[in-house]
């Protein structure tokens, strides 16, 4: 993203002064790519020794030496989807991030649409409060009510749980994005016979689809990479992927490479979503930007 | 027309997530009292894997339902922190670590009282385990749990750079350091020493060193870390790592760390727990499998007094409606043929019977299990201070190890740690 955005954005502002630009020539230039390349590398090389390291026994993981010079193993992956059940915790947790995210969205998009239409300060700040009390203080309590009501260890009780992450994160996305439409289009919908709901769901949500699709996107990668409130609210057999890596972390022994393997298994889906959406997620959060 | 088959596939799909939501909550089973579903909480162990693969044998002897949670070592306690804390029903058999969690559990009344149950079956045989880890697992008189396994500290060495050096296993800390200033000094980019350094989780592994230098953490309620003889031992631990540890030796290293500079041969001498071994004697984990070798944890002025502990035991939650049958699990997975079983596939158990059983040692090194054997007979029963925050006491005795390690001014760091931990106990003893 930032190799193909970069450059674009440094011609639209250095078009208009050509001679400014071949001033600062060289340099410049050195100094870009300089600072590219180390951006890049502090991204990416996690990523990369984490590949390696799923191919890799545990011996050659600990072996500076062997750093790219190994024996690849599938050992790990073996143990990753033979032992390890993680078809059923990808299951879990595309099944959790997916509920989490459609129920928000029926809830969060009327919503937004509401508070930003008729000035709704308040509640938006009590939306906002949502966001701002850290997670954990809520797991005693939650833990408690839902323990009494006999829902812990089931999906619907985590798919409620990462809605108090997801549903905030809509409405504070779309608020803005509908914040950017202009009302004239809705009160030409009104001159034409629609009702005020009728022009929300005919006019405003079809022009709104890239905005969706962002904050959806970005709800879902919370809930997939949730682990806190999954700990807690799951059971042996609703447990989601980021709580089932820890079962590589055993007493006195710890699995890197199995370890590293089911890594990969929960950072891949997430990283072809987000390459594949990356055009949405740009639009979407720029969108207000642009227009406003 | 587009959008509004969308809007009907979104409004079906949240129609079917409610749907499938209220079918879930009336499936969910409640296991009350007499249930016959005993739910057992587990952490990631060796010991945990073989109960795991045999718990079928249990279901069908007792008729009874397992439903069995397994987590890794800090998951399991923050859930239980969470769980207990709000009071839950939900767990009737409990795996915990006697020593980091046991005292704040049973003061806060999380474990149940099970003295009778304990000696109520004399095959069982109740006498069998051994007196340190019964003591870390009894609570003002009454027993709220029971060691599964135990751990002592050893003194892992490197055969072959003891041998090249012409050196005899060290018997003694003193000959542990100059073995260790020889080898380093033969060996370039070999410490001759290492351990862990993590000002937390070097504290466990430190605990031996002090108490044969004559010293202890706790005496008589006061804090006596400033005594001459706990000033000796920080000094002599801080001094091999910094004299003779790895290059630029990191003071943020536990055993995972410094096991792997041992386990790709940057190491001759390690002391640690006899349960890591594994780490270092297979060849999927270590470059040195074949010339590791195991010594009991060397004598200092008071003798060799490494730790003997029980890492885990089994409790049942006072809160259970499930006891009866949360009790037969433990008695069956704490049977006297299970942990033999368990000891013979190299997790070393609390009871005496299995120590005496030529079967029960034969999977071990034979070095390792002699240097286990001793130091079960000559162990102090707990490598951490014995309070209810143990893990805020960890960090205040922790502090003059790192100081040592780094060659700063360990004096004015044990004087200033001494004044926090005694402030520290005032406070708990309230």
């Amino acid at each position: 993203m930032t190799t193909t955005t970069a450059p674009a954005v440094a011609a639209e502002v250095t078009a208009p002064k050509p001679l400014k630009r071949r001033k600062r020539g060289g340099g410049y230039k050195l100094f870009r790519v300089t600072m590219l390349v180390l951006v890049v590398i502090t991204f990416v090389a996690p990523i990369i020794w984490m590949l390696l390291a799923s191919f890799k026994t545990n011996v050659d993981i600990y072996n500076p030496a062997a750093a790219f010079n190994f024996t690849p193993t599938l050992g790990n992956y073996e143990t990753v989807f033979g032992q390890a059940n993680y078809t059923q915790y990808i299951f879990n947790s595309f099944w959790i991030g997916l509920c989490s995210t459609v129920l928000s969205l029926i809830l969060g998009l009327p919503a937004a649409y509401s508070m930003s239409r008729f000035v709704m300060k308040k509640s938006a700040a009590l939306v906002l409060l949502a966001r701002v009390i850290p997670g954990v203080s809520l797991l005693v309590p939650w833990y408690f009510i839902f323990s009494n009501m006999r829902m812990v260890g089931g999906y619907e009780v985590l798919i409620l749980s990462h809605m108090f992450v997801s549903l905030p994160l809509i409405v504070y996305i779309m608020m803005s994005f509908f914040d950017s439409l202009p009302i004239e289009l809705e009160e030409q919908a009104q001159v034409d016979g629609l009702t005020p709901i009728g022009a929300f769901m005919r006019i405003v949500l079809p022009l709104s689809v890239p905005g969706i699709a962002t904050a959806s996107i970005l709800s879902f990668i919370f809930s997939w990479n949730n682990f806190m409130f999954a700990l807690v609210l799951s059971g042996s057999r609703t447990k989601t992927l980021p709580v089932a890596i820890f079962d590589f972390v055993a007493y006195a022994s710890i699995d890197w490479g199995g370890l590293m393997a089911a890594a990969v298994v929960v950072t891949v889906p997430i990283m072809v979503i987000a390459l594949f959406t990356q055009k949405y997620i740009v639009s979407g959060l720029t969108a207000g930007a642009t227009k406003g | 027309m587009k959008h509004q088959s969308m809007f009907k596939a979104v409004g079906v799909t949240a129609a079917a997530v409610l749907a499938m939501g209220a079918l879930a909550s009336c499936t969910s089973v409640s296991a009350g009292e007499g249930s016959d579903t005993v739910r057992v909480t587990l952490a990631n162990h060796v010991w945990t894997d073989i109960i795991k693969d045999r718990i079928s044998e249990f279901e069908k002897d007792t008729g009874l339902t397992v439903e069995l949670t397994q987590l890794g070592e800090d998951q399991l306690s923050d859930q239980y922190n969470v769980k207990l804390n709000a009071g839950t029903d939900e767990i009737d058999v409990m795996m915990y670590r006697p020593l980091q969690e046991g005292k704040l559990f049973a003061q806060n009344g999380y474990l149940a009282d099970i003295s009778d149950r304990v000696t109520a079956n004399s095959d069982w045989n109740w006498d069998d385990f051994q007196s340190g880890p019964v003591g870390a697992t009894t609570w003002e008189g009454s027993v709220v749990g029971v060691p599964t396994i135990t751990e002592q500290e050893v003194l892992y060495y490197r055969t072959d750079l003891l041998e090249a050096a012409g050196l005899d296993v060290p018997a003694t800390l003193d000959d542990l350091e100059n073995a260790a200033k020889v080898i380093s000094e033969d060996n370039p980019g070999v410490a001759g020493f290492v351990a862990r350094t993590a000002r937390s989780a070097a504290v466990t592994q430190f605990s031996s060193f002090l108490y044969s230098f004559g010293g202890d953490f706790i005496k008589n309620g006061k804090s006596v870390i400033d005594s001459p003889e706990a000033k000796a031992a920080y000094e002599y631990y801080g001094g091999l790592l910094n004299n003779y540890g790895p290059e630029n030796v990191s003071t943020d290293m536990s055993w995972p760390e410094a096991a792997a500079i041992f386990a790709q041969g940057n190491a001759a001498f390690y002391t640690d727990a006899s349960s890591l071994y594994k780490n270092l004697t297979e060849a999927e984990n270590s470059t040195v499998s074949d010339s590791v070798g195991f010594a009991p944890f060397p004598a200092g002025p008071a003798g060799s007094k490494p730790y003997n502990v029980p890492s885990w035991a089994l409790g049942i939650n006072e809160a259970s409606p499930n006891q009866d049958n949360a009790w037969k699990f433990i008695e069956w997975a704490t049977s006297p043929e299970m942990t033999l079983d368990i000891q013979e596939a190299g997790v070393p158990g609390a009871r005496d019977s299995v120590w005496a059983d030529p079967a029960g040692t034969a999977s071990f090194p034979p070095a390792l299990a002699e240097a286990v054997a001793i130091g079960s007979e000559t162990g102090v029963g707990y490598d951490r201070p014995l309070v209810i925050s143990v893990a805020e006491a960890r960090e205040i005795v922790g502090a003059p190890i790192v100081e040592a390690i780094t060659g700063g001014d360990v004096d004015s760091v044990i004087a200033d740690a001494h004044e926090k931990f005694q402030a520290f106990l005032d406070g708990e003893n309230k």
